[in-house]
């Protein structure tokens, strides 16, 4: 923090936000900055202002501020956001080009094919001069560097923890707490599902369909799971660690991917009988960018239970870090968008 | 001073064994330390062995012979030189040759140890070998792994 946020000195006050995206996520997002604005002001000098809320209905818009409960009321009750007291027939690209903001929060459903809608979402964010925050993997998969550029050029930030590990620190752990450390390798386990499957596997003896099935009925895994039990969504963070840490410039169609489909209870049986088991491990080096299942000993760090996630840096100068924490869920998801809020908040008090 | 962490099999006369490639060169051995409370994963018993400095080829020489008797030569001077290990593999392991899979892997390093667990002929099967390697070899046996798994569809689960 500068000094200059310390003393509340200067006229800013406010951050204001548009909220693209009113699924699961955005709504997360919209009952912590409720839960958190008074707090953030005590804090930090600045409460956090929704000026406009889109999906794919419309948008509601008021420069003054959106009651963010009442967003969630009407999405819930009526299903489209225009509804809304102030909702307007817009489309997306409209409110964020024309809505007055500082930044855009794009939590549209991820797609690691296109990366779109997020990807034309967040460059007309960036072309209108607003920073982003973003936990939507697909387009920083599919367009890193198509999307930094366009970022820089425009003078914006661009920050996006909540794509890697959800609540879990990794992004901005590396880059901020470890800043000054070569990041020789990282390992983890970045998708919740699969490390909930195996795990259950593991423990109960059962094969992969029929664990999959109750994860299902649990609303653990998706009906649609193919992305990550594939691998592809963990294949999806591993490259935006590989290319904002490492320095790559890579894609997803660069990953070696190998899926936790074909894990037997009887393979799982083998490996715990010499100590280890196997986990869903994605891995990054100068050498390797690769997705697939792994042994791991039974004592080693990584090995988390149930849906948890897991992420190890191997640095040059503190060694090994190794941080734990839940990679999903709405609460814990916007924690993470929270932080990037109150980063970009702070550097605009300390430029304003 | 040369330092040799050797892994002997725990049968009597093994030590006897592992020593006397080293005097017939005419190493002198400086200390012999039996470290019968530890064992390596594969239940092999780890011994340090010193000797007066000699040269290398005489060196590579003794390291040939004990590898002949099957004397794991782990470490030089602390520099580990094979790399003990495990690896699972899904599939039909058996019918797609295992013999064929074994003598693959052991033309790079050499498989210790072998489990099989067939749940029934239908069903995929599973195995678990244990593999000492060179250190520098380990690239080509990884390499060795994808061909053999996209030729005969078995999925190699690696160590991390």
């Amino acid at each position: 923090m500068c000094e200059k946020s310390l003393n509340k000195s200067n006229d800013f006050k406010e951050l204001k936000v548009i909220l693209v995206g009113l699924g699961v996520i955005g709504k997360g997002v919209l009952k912590v900055i409720d839960a958190k604005n008074i707090d953030l002001f005590k804090k930090y000098g600045f409460k956090i202002s929704v000026v406009a809320a889109c999906d794919s209905s419309g948008a509601t818009v008021n420069e003054n501020g959106i009651n963010p409960l009442s967003i969630i009321k009407t999405k819930e009750e009526t299903g489209k956001i225009v509804n809304h007291e102030f909702g307007v027939q817009k489309g997306i690209l409209e409110v964020i080009e024309s809505v007055n903001a500082d930044v855009v929060i794009e939590v549209t459903p991820t797609n690691i094919e296109t990366g779109e809608p997020a990807k034309s979402y967040t460059l007309k964010a960036f072309e209108s001069k607003k920073h982003v925050v973003s936990a939507n993997k697909g387009a920083l998969a599919v367009a890193y560097s198509e999307l930094m550029n366009s970022a820089e050029k425009n003078d914006v930030m661009f920050r996006y923890e909540a794509s890697v590990g959800g609540a879990m620190p990794v992004i901005n752990l590396a880059r901020e707490s470890l800043a000054g450390n070569n990041i020789k390798n990282i390992k983890g386990i970045l998708n919740g599902t699969t490390n909930y499957i195996l795990t259950k596997m593991e423990k109960e003896g059962l094969d992969f369909n029929t664990i999959l099935k109750e994860a299902q009925e649990l609303g653990i895994a998706e009906t649609n799971p193919h992305q990550d039990v594939s691998g592809l969504d963990t294949a999806a963070k591993m490259v935006i660690l590989a290319n904002t840490l490492l320095g790559k410039d890579c894609t997803i169609k660069d990953v070696k991917l190998e899926g936790i489909t074909r894990i037997t209870p009887e393979a799982l049986k083998m490996a715990n009988k010499s100590g280890t088991t196997i986990k869903l491990i994605g891995e990054v080096s100068n050498k390797k960018l690769e997705v697939c299942p792994k042994l791991i000993p039974i004592d080693h760090p990584m090995n988390v239970k149930g849906s948890l996630n897991v992420a190890m840096f191997d640095t040059d100068l503190a060694k090994d870090v190794v941080v734990v924490g839940r990679g999903a869920g709405d609460i814990e998801t916007s924690s993470a968008i929270l932080s990037d809020l109150i980063f970009i908040g702070n550097s605009k008090k300390c430029n304003d | 001073m040369i330092f040799l962490d050797l892994e002997l099999k725990d049968t009597p006369g093994e030590l006897l064994k592992a020593l006397e490639p080293i005097s017939s060169a005419k190493g002198n051995i400086i200390s012999v330390i039996h470290m019968r409370e530890e064992r390596t994963e594969d239940g092999r018993l780890p011994v340090k062995v010193v000797i007066d400095k000699i040269d290398d080829e005489e060196l590579s020489s003794i390291i040939d012979k004990l590898e002949s008797i099957d004397v794991i030569v782990a470490k030089i001077n602390e520099k580990r030189r094979k790399l003990d290990l495990d690896v699972v593999i899904i599939g039909h392991v058996v019918d797609t040759d295992v013999r064929d899979t074994i003598d693959r892997i052991n033309e790079i390093g050499l498989v210790l140890d072998l489990d099989l667990s067939m749940p029934s002929p239908n069903v995929e099967s599973s195995a678990k070998m244990r593999i000492v390697v060179d250190v520098e070899k380990i690239d080509e046996l990884y390499e060795e792994f994808d061909i053999i798994s996209k030729e005969k569809d078995l999925l190699f689960v690696k160590s991390c």
